[in-house]
């Protein structure tokens, strides 16, 4: 008995070391990208950590949380529409747009979710997908302030200081991959913490969990917010690096291709839906040859591995070394 | 001073059917009442009222001298008032271990849980017969260990009162005589009282010091397990039917 606990315990730390060093080999290759690489691997490669900030974001609502939703593009684009005019027409400093962004959407989501949430799965699903569109609509047609399909051009780059530029494509690389970092490090954090604990029970059995005293309106209000809200600071950092916006970016096929990709990944597992956003982002890229085959195939592929593997990549990895359902 | 948890004239409705008929009766702290009735007479639903999850049509529960019908669940949890489910679908994904700490972290949350709510799971684990289990995943257990696991959560929880509803279906004898013995410990050593609904006669008839028997709604008979089982009514409304099987 004990020795079976012995065992497991250096299994344990083997495969903590054994992350470890593949987490500062994946870490060590991000900081080298931008210097061994073409300026187009460095632009996809920041949209690949765009899409995985997004998806992990996403992963603390639906995979953790439960409720499934489809309207994390939207806050995305609030995210990136409001910092965008916070310095356009507001003169604000990227440094303070950037965080009133995050709070902006995290603020926004609790609004919706607090009433949105009472409704429980397929119903609230539904009523995502319709806020999502809505905002999609909302940001084509008020031309007054978004400038609607003419998009919006010339927002600043970040402000330097010590010496720092943002002007250039491997600075901004770098603060993108630093915040990505950060936001990566905070939900596994969180959903390692008491707090994961206590969404992880909303997700399994919310009538369970209310049982035991756990207030699970708050909680899933919170992990849609906190989701929503890094969303949002990831659409500021968007708007701020590519300098141009248009409604189309943050319309339907946004919150779909989050979603697709946390199912690659595996939902709930965080690292899952990380990875799997820049597979996603790789595969479509390299399929750039073919731009009117590559949605069918991509959509096949889909197909494919859900059948293959529901639980997505995580689940075959799970498989493959041979652990328990 | 007021009954522990008082009842009174407690009534729930769906639609035209009456499922719980202007009800009275209270428990009195530390003890085990049974609350037993053919199926269908209203011992879930009145758990669900107690526990916050149906608001009562009519009639008003008090607990320790506070009215708590028409409170939400997790407040009624935070009073000390804990509940199993008789269908138990407890949290798969999770540890045994987690799962019992989850308990506590709903009460006292902590970011890292501290070493205190540490040891209290080593405990209620080994109170409940678990440790063996702690490292599985709880989907991997039959269910008659997650309906154990179920009780050692809401354990955890730290209540003063615990609804436990249908614990021991499915059981066979030898683990409902464990299970008994741990509630036994759970009402004398941990000071819980406890309020059971149960199937199983011989377990109910052993366990509690009061039994209430519920028949479509209504409170018929209230008594000693003794007195009940002698009643006449009850023994026709139940009883009675109950013997033709056993």
């Amino acid at each position: 008995m004990s020795d079976t606990a012995l065992e497991n315990k250096q299994k344990q730390k083997r495969a903590r070391t054994r992350n470890l060093i593949i987490l500062a080999v994946v870490l060590v290759v991000m900081f080298l990208i931008p210097q061994v690489t073409s300026e187009y691997v460095t632009y996809v490669v920041v949209l690949a950590i765009i899409w995985a900030i997004l998806t992990g974001s996403y992963d603390l609502t639906t995979g953790y949380t439960g409720p499934l939703t489809f309207c994390h593009g939207a806050f995305y684009g609030i995210g990136a529409y409001a910092s965008a005019l916070l310095t356009l027409k507001g003169g604000l400093s990227f440094w303070v747009a950037f965080p009133i962004s995050g709070i902006l959407v995290f603020l926004f989501a609790a609004i919706i979710g607090y009433p949105g949430l009472r409704l429980k799965g397929h119903y609230f699903a539904v009523t995502t997908f319709f806020f999502g569109h809505f905002m999609y609509l909302v940001i084509l047609n008020s031309v007054s302030l978004t400038n609607g399909p003419m998009g919006l051009r010339n927002i600043p780059p970040p402000e330097g200081f010590l010496g720092i530029t943002f002007t250039s494509l491997n600075s901004s690389y770098y603060m993108i991959l630093i915040f990505g970092i950060i936001a990566v490090a905070f939900l596994y954090f969180l959903v390692n913490s008491g707090i994961g604990k206590i969404l992880i029970s909303i997700r399994e059995n919310e009538e369970l969990s209310q049982a035991i005293g756990v207030n699970t309106a708050f909680y899933k209000v919170l992990a849609f917010s906190i989701g929503a809200g890094i969303a949002g600071l990831t659409g500021s950092l968007f708007a701020h690096f590519f300098r141009l916006l248009h409604p189309t970016t943050f319309a339907w096929m946004t919150s779909e291709m989050v979603v697709i990709m946390a199912l690659v990944g595996g939902l709930g597992t965080l690292i899952g839906p990380i990875i799997g956003a820049g597979i996603v982002t790789l595969i479509l890229e390299l399929m750039r040859f073919a731009p009117e085959f590559r949605f069918i195939i991509w959509s096949v592929a889909l197909i494919a591995v859900l059948i293959v593997e529901p639980r997505g990549l995580m689940g075959l990895v799970s498989r493959i070394r041979g652990g328990k359902k | 001073m007021s009954a522990f948890l008082e009842v009174k004239s407690l009534r729930k409705e769906f639609g035209g059917v009456v499922a719980v008929d202007d009800n009275n009766f209270s428990v009195q702290q530390g003890e085990r009442v049974g609350i037993i009735g053919p199926n269908g007479a209203g011992k879930t639903t009145t758990f669900n009222m107690i526990a916050g999850y149906f608001k009562p049509t009519s009639g008003t529960i008090t607990y320790e001298g506070r009215k708590i019908s028409g409170l939400k669940p997790h407040k009624i949890s935070q009073m000390g008032i804990g509940r199993t489910f008789q269908i138990a679908r407890a949290f798969g994904a999770m540890t045994v271990y987690d799962h019992v700490l989850t308990g506590l972290l709903a009460h006292h949350l902590h970011l890292r849980p501290t070493a205190e709510q540490h040891e209290r799971v080593e405990y209620i684990l080994e109170l409940t017969n678990l440790a063996p289990f702690r490292d599985n995943l709880v989907k991997n257990l039959t269910i008659a260990s997650q309906r154990r696991i179920v009780l050692a959560t809401a354990l955890a929880t730290g209540p003063k009162l615990l609804l436990l509803d249908e614990l021991m279906a499915g059981l066979t004898f030898v683990e409902i005589d464990e299970t008994l013995g741990e509630l036994r410990n759970i009402n004398e050593k941990m000071g819980v009282t406890l309020v059971v609904v149960e199937h199983v006669m011989k377990a109910i008839m052993q366990l509690c010091n009061r039994i209430i028997v519920l028949n479509y709604g209504k409170i018929i008979a209230e008594g000693t397990p003794k007195e009940v089982s002698n009643n006449k009514t009850v023994i026709e409304a139940y009883l009675g039917e109950e013997e033709t099987y056993a």
